[in-house]
């Protein structure tokens, strides 16, 4: 079994990849690559702990799993809409890069 | 009889109802409604008539406080009561029988004019205030009346107001009685904070049976109504036995500067030096106005004040001086300056301020010996009958000719022989010839300074100015009834031939032609005695009342002096102006200087204009200053505070969603760091759970 | 050292790697590529883990159905990689932040305390618990995808309506 330090480590690191991703990338579809790296650690982390649960209680024997599940299928739905949100902007604003979508500039 | 003065009210509140129904119907009735005003003002004087004889009968006080105006917390409440009193039925009287009159007299000679139901509606007011003014029974509702009079005589001035004259004259006397009233005030929140704790738990009962006294803060009748001996070691001389008690204790210092800004109050109202400047100006208001407020009851309502305020309260002997002086020294100015006016009715102004002068000097004289003002206030009494008489024959001449000016009068006798004669009747009483009234009242207060100058030497330089003034008041009148009536032709034609008015005028000049005969003999009825406390009278007078004045031989050389000095004066008038005669200084004359300063009124309204541009103007910029650079400047400085940190703020809005990122992710470290960190240390550091 | 850990450390190198170069690589396309060998690598993390169903459903949803939509979205898109933002858009704040967020994890992460005997669920107990215990979420999962997926066709579609302004048009 693999130890749960050594993979929250690498989620750890796994999820400040992902922080570097969306503070530097200034593509839209680079800033939700790097918020799914983000996501896809955090379940990581869920599983993981999931793998390492007190014995006993049915539902908190599989919830990690369980809520990873339910976290997946968020984070697809969040790319569907994140990417039709792109089409909108790129239509709107003819471009991706967030720098030119300054409408929250006073 | 208390349950008569219960009706009291009834006084103002038929000249009340006459406002009222003037005020707002005024425009319906034929000639501006002056039926109805005669009506109402003659219930006035019924009523006002009926308790000054009641009053005089018991010359007990009735005090009615049922009605509280409002309450405080601390118990005291301010009541709208009534009191009856000596002095105020007397004021009844005054201001019924002259304003009675005078409004008959309107009924003609303000019969042309427009605006009449503006102006019996403002004479309605004017007479419920006033009658208010003598019936209030505490200094907040006094106060109360003597600004709606105030009000009154401001609106009735400035009558003629497409007058630029009668504007501004309206706006001066307001202005110039302001100052007074503010003084007023003063004094009277003195009098509320330091004597009104004291009066109140300390005097439960009056020292009149059947009353009780409310916890009113100056509650005159609860402050007494007797008179204590003047106190050799005292500081304070106070008249009143109950106020002694409760009112030594206090700084004189303070009760003089109270009785100071109560003087400062009264000589606004009372047209007193320094505070004169508006009465000459408001005679732009009509003849009735002048006869009626600026001659016998408004301009009486400072001394009325002073000699309640000497009863009730006190003056301390400064304070007591300063009024005397006050008040001898304006005799004497006013006289100078009536001596060369060439304003028929500006002569009259000027003798009242004269005359109010005398009564102010008595109630000071009167409260440095330390007895009632008994004789101011007789004078007041006689005083508004011939000066009301001379104001309407003033009138009646004004009505005939359309001029105001004595120069352009003369030989009016012949053709206008009743108001000549009543005129004439009036100018001997304010000279001061017997047997007309002003002699008597005027010889009672000259005798009551002159002893007041015995105990207090001060006093004396004051005694003689108002001697001089006596000389120069028959000289003043004299030159004016001589001017007018005296000769054969009048020296400038006038418009329309001078003719006797109709009887609606004649009658009230002979009325009061008559009371000015009788006045000065009233006192021979012991009821009428009654009502002038203190009363102290001359030589030829009655014996004073339980003072332990008497009859003597200074009281008749004084009498004499005083009769001997009008005489003279009357004897040079008809040397210079009788017969037809105008006398005018020759140019080159010593004392042309001396006139012209007469005439432009010792420059008092220059300096008060300086002054007003002087001093008002430096401290109006200065608070102008203050306003733009200290209190906008920290309001700006505020704006200018928000402006630049949203300035500065606004600039983390950089709208790049990678900044926003960065704070959050800046906000993320923080909670971790804090909650994985720095909240277990802390919390196993300070021993926590 | 197990034949898991051995493989573990090969499959959580390759993501770091492969992370790493997805986010610093110039063409967009080529970060898809290397994102896409990312999620597989996880999925066999997952596998490794004894969790096969999510194994399979990362495999599935991520490096199947999210790169293809990512494709398909830089194809619509039709725009090439936007060189002025390669590598000068890392400034010194982002890398302090993403080094301190690293450091906070991972010092974290190598002070959990833990039980090191590790246990596994067969995968029908994962499918009666996520529809017995987790009944109300995976409904309530369905209707978010629903409307989520509605409004995403809404953004989509070509508006007739007027456009929002912008300072790019």
């Amino acid at each position: 079994m693999i130890p749960l330090d050594e993979l929250v480590l690498f989620s750890g690191l796994l999820f400040s990849l992902g922080i570097f991703g969306v503070l530097t990338r200034r593509n839209f579809i680079m800033l939700l690559i790097s918020i799914e790296i983000m996501m896809n650690s955090a379940i990581l982390n869920f599983i993981a702990f999931a793998a390492y649960s007190p014995a006993g209680n049915s539902l908190l024997e599989v919830s990690g799993q369980g809520i990873a599940v339910v976290l997946i299928g968020l984070a697809a739905t969040e790319v569907a809409l994140g990417l039709a949100i792109v089409l909108a902007l790129n239509r709107i604003i003819g471009s991706v890069d967030v720098a030119d979508a300054m409408q929250l500039k006073l | 009889m208390v349950d008569y003065f219960w009706y009291a009210f009834l006084v103002p509140l038929s000249t009340a109802i006459g406002f009222v129904v003037l005020g707002l119907g005024g425009t319906f009735f034929k000639k501006g409604g002056g039926f109805i005003a005669v009506i109402a003002e003659g219930a006035a004087l019924v009523f006002g008539v009926f308790f000054a004889y009641q009053e005089s009968l018991s010359s007990t006080l009735y005090h009615d406080t049922s009605f509280v105006w409002f309450a405080l917390p601390d118990g005291t409440s301010f009541v709208m009561g009534t009191l009856v009193s000596p002095l105020g039925a007397l004021m009844l009287l005054v201001v019924n029988i002259v304003g009675f009159l005078v409004v008959l007299y309107s009924m003609e000679y303000m019969a042309h004019e427009e605006g009449l139901p503006r102006y019996f509606a403002e004479m309605m007011l004017f007479l419920t205030a006033m009658n208010g003014l003598v019936l209030a029974d505490n200094y907040l509702e006094f106060i109360l009346m003597w600004e709606l009079v105030g009000l009154c005589s401001y609106l009735l001035i400035g009558f003629f107001w497409k007058k630029p004259e009668a504007a501004s004259a309206a706006k001066k006397a307001f202005l110039v009685t302001r100052v007074g009233d503010v003084l007023l005030f003063v004094g009277v929140f003195i009098f509320f904070t330091s004597l009104g704790g004291i009066v109140n738990p300390s005097i439960t009962t009056s020292p009149y049976p059947g009353q009780v006294c409310s916890s009113a803060g100056i509650n005159w009748a609860c402050a007494g109504f007797t008179f204590a001996p003047p106190n050799a070691d005292s500081n304070v001389v106070f008249l009143s036995a109950n106020s002694v008690a409760s009112v030594t204790a206090q700084d004189p210092n303070l009760m003089t500067l109270a009785g100071l800004l109560i003087l400062g109050g009264a000589a606004g109202k009372s047209a007193q030096f320094p505070l004169h400047t508006w009465l000459p100006d408001a005679m732009e208001g009509p003849t009735t106005v002048s006869a009626l407020i600026h001659a016998a009851t408004m301009v009486a309502a400072g001394v009325f004040l002073l000699a309640i305020t000497s009863i009730y309260i006190g003056f301390t002997p400064t304070a007591a001086l300063v009024v005397l002086a006050i008040g001898g020294f304006t005799s004497l100015f006013a006289g100078t300056m009536g001596l060369v006016a060439r304003d028929i009715k500006r002569v009259i102004a000027y003798s009242t301020m004269s005359q109010l002068g005398y009564m102010v000097m008595a109630v000071g004289a009167a409260s440095l010996v330390a007895i009632g003002p008994g004789a101011a206030m007789f004078h007041l009494f006689t005083h508004a009958f011939f000066k009301a008489l001379l104001f309407l024959s003033a009138g009646s001449i004004i009505h005939a000719l359309g001029t105001q000016d004595l120069f352009a009068m003369g030989g009016l006798l012949r053709k206008m022989p009743v108001t000549g004669y009543t005129m004439l009747i009036g100018a001997l009483a304010l000279s001061g010839i017997p047997p007309f009234s002003g002699f008597f009242s005027k010889d009672g207060l000259l005798s009551l300074t002159w002893t007041a100058a015995q105990h207090y030497p001060g006093a004396l330089v004051f005694f003689l100015m108002a001697l001089v003034g006596v000389l120069l008041t028959a000289l003043y009148i004299f030159r004016l009834w001589f001017l007018a009536f005296s000769g054969t032709e009048a020296r400038e034609s006038s418009a329309h031939p001078a003719h006797e008015p109709s009887w609606v005028m004649r009658a009230p000049l002979v009325t009061l032609a008559g009371l000015t005969l009788v006045a000065g003999f009233l006192p021979l009825l012991s009821g009428f005695s009654h009502l002038l406390p203190g009363v102290q009278w001359g030589a030829f007078g009655y014996a004073s009342s339980g003072s332990g004045f008497t009859f003597s031989q200074t009281d008749l050389f004084l009498g004499l002096a005083s009769l001997g000095l009008a005489l003279t004066g009357l004897l040079t008038a008809y040397a210079l102006w009788g017969n037809g005669r105008v006398f005018r200084l020759a140019d080159e004359s010593p004392l042309k200087g001396l006139h012209t300063v007469l005439v432009r009124k010792y420059y008092f309204d220059e300096a008060y204009d300086g002054l007003a541009h002087g001093g008002v103007l430096g401290i109006a910029r200065a608070f102008d200053w203050f306003d733009r650079y200290v209190i906008d400047g920290t309001v700006h400085a505020f704006e200018d505070l928000f402006r630049i940190a949203s300035e500065r703020g606004r600039r983390i809005q950089t709208g790049l969603v990678s900044s926003y990122v960065s704070w959050v992710v800046f906000g993320l470290i923080v909670l971790v760091f804090f909650f994985l960190y720095a909240l277990p240390y802390l919390t196993s550091a300070w021993g926590g759970g | 050292m197990s034949l898991d850990e051995i493989l573990f450390a090969l499959l959580a190198g390759t993501s770091l790697v492969t992370a790493v170069l997805a986010l610093l690589a110039r063409e967009i396309v080529h970060t898809i590529m290397w994102i896409a060998i990312l999620f597989v690598s996880l999925g066999l993390i997952y596998f490794l883990l004894e969790a096969p169903f999510l194994g399979v459903l990362q495999l599935a949803v991520y490096a199947g159905a999210v790169t293809i939509l990512l494709l398909f979205a830089i194809m619509v898109v039709k725009k090439r990689i936007f060189s002025r933002e390669a590598v000068t858009g890392i400034g010194i704040t982002s890398v302090l932040l993403s080094v301190a967020t690293a450091l906070l994890l991972a010092g974290n992460a190598l002070s959990l305390p833990y039980n090191a005997a590790g246990r596994t669920y067969p995968t029908p107990i994962l499918s009666q618990s996520l529809f017995l215990d987790f009944g109300a979420w995976v409904i309530i999962l369905g209707f978010v995808v629903l409307s989520a997926l509605v409004g995403a066709v809404y953004l989509a579609k070509e508006s007739r309506g007027r456009p929002i302004r912008a300072e790019g048009e």
